[in-house]
């Protein structure tokens, strides 16, 4: 269990992360969503005690880093793909950390042989592609069989089997009651991946929730309606706080309705309803919802987020 | 692939008991001890080639300057009887001009050692390879003092041993001259022991110095500053206090701590040995209370 209480790191007039509070369960995928530069590392770093807090405290099963008598085999981190020597070898660079905690050489084997890094392990660090560097990444995070596991952007530069990888690795480490802490600027991997989500901007904590409940939570109900008079029931909906769009000849779409109150209102005006279904907002529809205002970096030019059906994605 | 990786993939060992483990904090299993992250250290030190071109590196120097200066001190012999300045150096090692041909080197050794320093902290920096050290050792000062530990010694022993060598080298060179050298001698010890710890000294400087500037270049350029440009610098600049600072500088001290008698103009032995330790512990312990303070 990772618990953050009061967590403040300013670098010099920069506030990075701003007091923030946040428990991170076991058994569990909690990931941490925010937009680059919300202060996902930096929280972080602070979690393994590489940054000092400016104030406020982050604890691991109760106490900080530097109070853990083993903490490779508490604490397994992936923070940075390049936290390793370049010019050093994976399986040098794995036995070096492991003889910190006379950690056996199976075990550096085993990992080697579980991330997939067999064939490479022999060869300098300095020439693995970004995949690679994130393999050896997640390898020197299991080194110690940790219960707790942080993973900071672990499918950055992975191919598309490396992502199914990681996804399927992170959901077993929490099926073993591990405390598992993913973080991720991808929406849609945290939808696939995550079971609950923290989701920070500009270094406060926006949402920290079942990820189910920050999808249907925010973003508005939608109904996608279907009928011969569209025009007719447009009329009949209108009122404040609805909205009705027409998407197509037949197809209208309404906001502030449930589809219960549209089947009422068209069956008393007898208007004939072919399609009803209600629509959720997609994961980075309500992302985009709760981040609007706290992102670092605007684009110039947004494009419209498009709503996904209920039970999709 | 994926669903025959699932299987086979995260935690071979203790997968059943690790729920079960009390959230306390408490871990199954020895931690970073003092010995442990020293034996890292000397793993971490050994499979890097730059290091192991570096140690090389100063075999090769100490050996060829020392046959170069074996060779020369044949030549100089003859004219030194003539020549006031070689007096005074051969008064320094009481007469004996040979004796300090093994050691000839030393200058550059001592540069290339407290680069070797410089870049075993700073390349922890530069690389990232620092964010995995100080995660698996979050006290920090445990692995500095580990790299301390490698640095000093790896810089002592090859010295000591590239000395050893230039001396065996030198032996036959000197003879062809007419000239004796005494590798038994206890000035030949003396030479080789007290110009070690030197070289250590300087790697364990310029180990504090990769601490605190983080960067390779910066690094080497401070210690060639101090070690090359500043005697000169002193020199150049009038002033007797510049004259006077100049033997303050940790250059310096190695021609009173390895003299027979006493050379005009140097440091007492007492005070060499002081202020060498001072260049030596006041940057490391700088080093020391910043890396711990300072964000990795």
């Amino acid at each position: 269990m990772i618990e953050a209480r009061g967590l403040t790191k300013v670098y010099g007039d920069k506030t990075a992360v701003a007091g923030v509070n946040f428990t991170v369960e076991a058994g569990r995928v909690t990931g941490f969503l925010g937009p680059n530069g919300a202060g996902k590392s930096t929280t972080m770093r602070m979690i393994m005690g590489l940054d000092r807090p400016t104030s406020g405290s982050v604890t691991v099963n109760g106490s900080p880093l530097t109070g853990h008598a083993a903490p490779l085999r508490d604490v397994g981190a992936l923070l940075d793909a390049k936290a390793v020597h370049t010019s050093r070898s994976a399986y040098n660079h794995l036995l070096a950390m492991a003889a910190t905690h006379s950690i056996p050489k199976k075990r550096v084997h085993e990992v080697i042989e579980m991330t997939g890094l067999a064939e490479v392990a022999r060869k300098k660090v300095g020439g693995f592609s970004l995949g690679m560097g994130q393999r050896l990444g997640i390898a020197a995070a299991l080194l110690g069989n940790p219960q707790t596991v942080i993973l900071d952007e672990p499918v950055n530069g992975l191919d598309p089997e490396g992502v199914v990888w990681v996804r399927n690795l992170v959901k077993y480490l929490a099926s073993e009651g591990r405390t598992v802490f993913l973080s991720s600027h991808l929406m849609s991997e945290m939808a696939v991946t995550a079971d609950h989500l923290i989701v920070i901007g500009r270094g406060k904590i926006i949402a920290d929730a079942p990820i189910q409940e920050i999808i249907t939570g925010k973003g508005q109900g939608r109904t996608r309606v279907r009928t011969d008079q569209p025009d007719r029931l447009m009329q009949l909906l209108a009122g404040t706080g609805i909205s009705v769009e027409v998407r197509e000849r037949e197809l209208l779409e309404v906001t502030g309705l449930d589809p219960r109150q549209i089947a009422t209102a068209a069956l008393e005006n007898h208007v004939m309803i072919y399609e009803l279904t209600p629509l959720q907002a997609s994961l980075e529809e309500a992302y985009m919802e709760l981040t609007k205002d706290e992102v670092e970096y605007h684009s110039l030019i947004t494009t419209g987020a498009v709503p996904v059906e209920a039970g999709g994605n | 692939m994926s669903s025959t990786t699932v299987e086979s993939t995260p935690s071979p060992r203790g997968a059943g008991n690790r729920a079960q483990r009390s959230g306390n904090g408490s871990s199954s299993g020895p931690g970073p001890s003092f010995p442990r992250v020293l034996n890292s250290e000397f793993i971490k030190f050994r499979t890097l080639l730059s290091m192991l071109i570096l140690l090389g590196s100063t075999v090769v120097v100490m050996v060829g300057f020392g046959a170069l200066s074996a060779w020369g001190t044949g030549q100089f012999s003859q004219a030194a009887a003539q020549d006031p300045e070689a007096g005074a150096r051969f008064a320094a090692q009481g007469g004996d001009l040979a004796v300090g041909v093994p050691t000839s080197g030393i200058a550059f050794a001592q540069l290339i050692l407290g680069s070797l320093g410089v870049l075993l902290m700073s390349s922890e920096f530069t690389t990232g390879m620092a964010r995995s050290t100080f995660a698996a050792v979050p006290k920090r000062l445990p692995a500095f003092a580990a790299k301390l530990v490698v640095v000093v010694l790896s810089s002592f022993v090859i010295t000591a041993a590239s000395t050893l060598l230039a001396g065996f080298v030198s032996v036959p060179i000197l003879d062809n001259y007419g000239l004796g050298l005494d590798l038994g001698s206890s000035q030949s010890v003396k030479l080789l022991v007290v110009n070690s710890i030197y070289v250590a000294a300087v790697a364990a400087i310029g180990m504090a110095l990769g601490t605190l500037i983080r960067n390779s270049a910066g690094g080497i350029m401070s210690l060639v500053g101090l070690f090359f440009v500043a005697p000169i610098a002193f020199q150049l600049i009038p002033g007797d206090f510049f004259v006077e600072a100049r033997k303050y500088l940790p250059g310096n001290t190695v021609e009173p701590l390895t003299a027979v008698e006493h050379v005009p103009n140097t440091l007492e032995v007492w005070q060499a040995g002081l202020v060498l330790g001072a260049w030596v512990v006041v940057p490391l312990l700088l080093a020391a209370i910043l890396l711990k303070k300072r964000d990795v």
